[in-house]
């Protein structure tokens, strides 16, 4: 009897809550609401708080950031804009969530790889009346960034920042091997490595990790004129020639003794930093790394060794998250914030990030501020970027895999391109089943 | 070999063998730990130029910006300890009193629940994540204290843990005392747990530690700067783009010397012989 | 009896029920549905999920199962380990030792670091060519550099050398414990007996340890199949997909990847696996709450 009584308890209140859970998950079709609408001179409504999430930590963000938020609320009385700093992933795993329950923010900086996803599940609000309000449009921005917020025909980013492969020089360790000319092409490149090798230095490591042999192999590729994705994004083509011939040439660097086998994670740059080998392919951001202290260094465009220029660039994009509920007033104030700190972004630069905006980034004080960054700005017009679409990065991941197993010598460069295109293929087939309708 | 033996029970070779095998534990055990140590007094740069020698120059730039206005550090270390306490209590009271009835009370059910413990036990625990997220949403709890301590206080491990120890008593004690007319709360506060002390203190331990350490789950359900605690926030010293090895080092060091010392504490109730004067038999 | 027991079971009856077995048996529900967090209508799809795991050939049955060898394969070689060493550490540190606490203590600092610092550190241990522990082997004379995070063998020397590192103070504490808890009498009664260290050791702390034991068995399997920080932070899983574990790869499905229903699925077909494991070790290992039940 009283087994019974129990029994049925227990089943009860698995019952209520799984009922509550299943209740819960209803909670995901916000209707997007199309457009906020905005004055002229920006939001002009009651004093409303905003909420703005980032993953800005460390280097010189987390001093800016708060300086210029404060300076842009002093500068607005019906503005409060509440800044919270999380790191990168850990953002990435709570935002979803966050926004299905409404308590997301009310703008947030995403990188373009993130955007389709977002955009797929709802999760952001299509701002096309507020983006054309604010006076954005694609030629503001380098070639190609304003479009990745572009998705299944509406806009939902404003472009923030661009962040290109470079080439960096150790150049002590260059001048070491007789080496004063920066290389920029694939036969001058060759031949500092060679006169690298005779000098008894592995001339530039490559590691089989996403930061940054994924970003140097892709590079390469686009470069020997292949595309990482078919047009509309159903098919792997990362494996064509092109690839081959990429990650064949990644792969040769460790046979023809340019680089050491098994090179961890980061241990290219630290390397350069150390004074162990002279080039790396990284990004931007390393301008800013404290580590060069008192290292000669400097960088450079990425030398072309396929066909045509062409080098890896990731950006970063403003959002207005769709919280379940969001007030319209909010998503307002939150796009001219967006506004605010773009037209105010020169010091972003100092963070090791280039501002998206033109405007801002082709004022010459900001090259006379940061000299550093001439070379990327200058890569710009052949910069990709990273592929829109939704559930995107599982695909992506296997491109790294690919990498890992062609280093190691798990699998000849041909062959673990192949085994992941076959893999990537069936997860696009899966993204349009799990995103589509 | 020597002829003088220095113990009276243990022969001298097997005293040395005894501290050469827990000399070299030692020294395996804190290499890392100490090179650790050694690293978070590097400079940023040094940590990558000079990776293997002595820090030059000594800097304490980690610990500095450690304590510099941006990272409230000292917040987070308040937040995780009254979380990581509150569970602990929470895990030591619901654990116990659950325990005491699966090894020591005889009723209906008691196969069934004492299954379901373990059964839950074999559930991998990162599919609970969105579940109970949504319950602890649900319940209003997000952004509170509640969200950080009562989910992770519902696992199977300490009653798991407890009930084996509890066990291992013999019958006799608690039907001595309910003979002398005990009731069942009595024979659990004052004759039982007692017994268990150092099962107790080693789940206190266990458990703080466990709330301590989590990164996943405080990420999902903080939202309020103000309200995290160290683990989240001490990723945040790490650079978008790199790791700062000196000041995650700092960091590192900074979170663990709590909970060392709380095991120090408490290490002395576990070590404590409760067995030779209670149990008879 | 019944209620008092059952008031006694009340508080962790009612927060175990909310978190811990409703999210499993809704994690059960969803597995044979699409739900999404963010999906408006859930359709059921049946054994789809499962059928996929068991599908020669298809994504899902190539990376699950390639992930679940890397389970296999991780608490095969951890476990021995995780279990044999703290128990001889915990024997140690019982029999009368000066400086104990401090022993104690040393043998558990590891185990207060989060894996986010376990992995931090020991990567920068264990970089290929820049790492700290090559540069001493060098210096003893060894002529390469040994990928210990990057390529086979050596990631899984690391993995299971970082993992016995960081948690085999918690088992030795647990084992210490359970030793705390034998009657010192039974020890003078094997000593009068004649027996020596080895002998009591087999014949007093070995049975007396049984019902401790079978947890440690038990928790220690189960935290070796969770494992996925380690993973996740020095190897990425690499070489290729050589170790990413399943928990790993579960993680990045439900959480990531937007596919809870699929990484349910995999959880319910690796707690069946758990499940078999288990009833094993509980046989092999029978306590004396099994043995009294009449």
């Amino acid at each position: 009897m009283k087994k019974r009584w129990i029994r049925g308890a227990a089943l009860g209140v698995v019952a209520a809550v799984t009922v509550a859970l299943t209740g819960c998950s209803g909670g995901g079709d916000q209707t997007s609401t199309d457009g906020a609408s905005l004055g002229e001179g920006g939001y002009s409504g009651p004093k409303v708080e905003i909420t703005f999430w980032n993953g800005w930590t460390g280097g010189n963000a987390p001093k800016l950031v708060p300086q210029m938020v404060d300076k842009f609320n002093s500068e607005h009385d019906n503005i409060t804009v509440k800044n919270v700093v999380q790191e990168w992933s850990d953002i990435a795993s709570k935002l979803p969530l966050a926004i299905q329950s409404g308590n997301g923010p009310d703008v947030a900086v995403l990188h373009g790889d993130d955007l389709g996803t977002y955009a797929a599940q709802n999760l952001l609000t299509k701002a096309d009346n507020l983006i054309s309000t604010l006076g954005y449009s694609a030629k503001d921005f380098p070639p190609g960034v304003f479009d990745k917020g572009n998705y299944d025909g509406a806009q939902y980013a404003v472009p923030w920042s661009v962040t290109p492969l470079g080439l960096y020089i150790n150049t002590d360790v260059a001048a070491k091997a007789g080496i004063t000319d920066v290389p920029t092409d694939k036969q001058g490149y060759e031949a500092a490595l060679e006169a690298l090798k005779t000098s008894g230095v592995q001339g530039e490591w490559v590691d089989s990790f996403v930061f940054t042999g994924t970003f140097e192999f892709e590079s390469l590729l686009w470069q020997f004129g292949g595309e990482l994705y078919n047009e509309d994004v159903t098919k792997a083509t990362f494996n064509s020639e092109a690839g081959v011939q990429a990650l064949t040439w990644m792969a040769d660097h460790i046979s023809k003794g340019w680089s050491p086998a098994d090179v961890s994670q980061d241990g290219d740059i630290n390397a350069l930093i150390a004074g162990n080998t002279a080039y790396n392919w990284n990004g931007v951001w390393q301008t800013t790394n404290t580590a060069f202290d008192g290292v000669q260094w400097k960088a450079a465009a990425v030398p072309q060794i396929g066909t045509q220029k062409a080098v890896w660039s990731s950006s970063t994009h403003w959002v207005f998250p769709a919280n379940k509920g969001q007030n319209t007033d909010k998503t307002t104030a939150a796009a001219t914030f967006v506004k605010w700190m773009n037209d105010n972004a020169a010091e972003w630069a100092s963070t090791g990030e280039l501002p998206a905006a033109n405007t801002v980034r082709d004022d010459p004080s900001l090259v006379a501020n940061y000299p550093n960054l001439k070379p990327f700005i200058g890569e710009l017009d052949y910069a990709h970027y990273e592929t829109v679409a939704p559930g995107i990065n599982e695909a992506n991941a296997l491109i790294t895999t690919a990498l890992s197993n062609a280093l190691t010598g798990k699998m000849s460069p041909k062959e673990a391109l192949d085994d992941a295109a076959k893999q990537a293929d069936q997860i696009l087939e899966q993204n349009q089943a799990k995103y589509g309708g | 070999m020597s002829v003088k033996s220095t113990g009276m029970v243990r022969p001298l070779p097997a005293t040395v063998a005894l501290y050469v095998a827990l000399g070299i534990l030692t020294l395996i055990i804190l290499a890392p730990l100490a090179w650790m140590l050694l690293t978070s007094f590097k400079t940023d740069a040094g940590a990558i130029q000079q990776p293997y020698g002595l820090p030059d120059p000594w800097s304490i730039d980690a610990y500095t910006s450690l304590t510099g206005g941006q990272t409230p550090v000292f917040r987070w270390l308040l937040n995780s300890f009254a979380a990581a306490s509150l569970q602990t209590v929470l895990i030591l009271v619901t654990a116990s009193m659950g325990a005491y009835a699966l090894a020591r009370l005889d009723f209906a059910g008691k196969r069934i629940i004492f299954g379901l413990v373990i059964v839950m036990l074999l559930v991998p625990p990162v599919i609970f994540l969105i579940p109970n997220y949504l319950i602890v949403e649900e319940l209003g709890w997000l952004d509170t204290i509640a969200a950080l301590t009562v989910p992770g206080a519902a696992g199977s491990f300490g009653i798991f843990f407890l009930r084996q120890f509890f066990i291992n008593l013999p019958r006799e004690i608690e039907e001595a005392a309910r003979i002398d007319g005990a009731g069942e709360i009595r024979v659990f506060l004052q004759i039982v747990l007692p017994l268990v002390r150092p099962a107790l203190a080693t789940l206190a331990v266990i458990s703080f530690l466990n709330n301590w350490n989590d990164f996943l789950w405080p990420v999902y359900v903080l939202l309020s700067p103000e309200h995290m605690t160290l683990q989240p926030g001490l990723s945040m010293l790490q650079g978008a783009y790199r790791t700062h090895f000196s000041i995650v080092m700092a960091g590192a060091a900074v979170a663990s010397i709590p909970v060392l010392i709380i095991f120090a504490i408490a290490q002395r109730q576990i070590v404590e012989s409760v067995t030779g004067a209670a149990v008879k038999g | 009896m019944t209620v008092r027991a059952y008031l006694f079971l009340a508080p962790f009856l009612a927060i175990f029920a909310t978190f811990v077995i409703a999210p499993a048996v809704f994690g059960l529900g969803i597995s044979v549905t699409n739900w999404s967090p963010f999906r408006a209508r859930t359709a059921f799809v049946g054994l789809k999920n499962y059928i996929a795991l068991f599908t020669p050939g298809s994504l899902q049955a190539t990376q699950f199962w390639t992930a679940m060898r890397a389970t296999g394969l991780f608490v095969v070689i951890s476990v021995p380990l995780l279990l044999v060493i703290p128990l001889a550490v915990a024997a140690l540190l019982n029999s009368r030792v000066r400086a104990a606490t401090f022993f104690r203590t040393i043998f558990f600092a590891p185990y207060v670091l989060g894996v986010a610092v376990i992995g931090l550190v020991w990567g920068y241990i264990l970089d290929t060519q820049q790492g700290i522990l090559n540069h001493i082997l060098r210096l003893f004379g060894l002529d390469r550099d040994i990928p210990w995070t990057v390529n086979t063998p050596w990631v899984w020397v690391s993995l299971v050398g970082v993992t016995v590192w960081w948690t085999m103070g918690l088992n030795t504490v647990i084992f210490l414990a359970g030793m705390k808890g034998i009657s010192a009498e039974l020890y003078e009664a094997a000593a009068i007996d004649g027996a020596g260290t080895w002998r009591s050791f087999r014949q007093v702390t070995v049975p007396g340890l049984r019902s401790v034991t079978l947890f440690v068995t038990t928790t220690t399997i189960l935290a070796s199949s969770n494992m996925f920080g380690q993973s996740y932070l020095l190897t990425q899983g690499g070489p290729g997909d050589e170790t990413r574990t399943a928990i790993m790869y579960i993680a990045d499905q439900g959480l990531s990847q937007n596919n809870m229903p699929g990484a349910t699925a995999m959880s319910y077909v690796l707690f069946l696996i758990l499940a078999i494991i288990s009833v094993v070790n509980f046989r092999l290992q029978r306590d004396r709450g099994e043995e009294s039940k009449s």
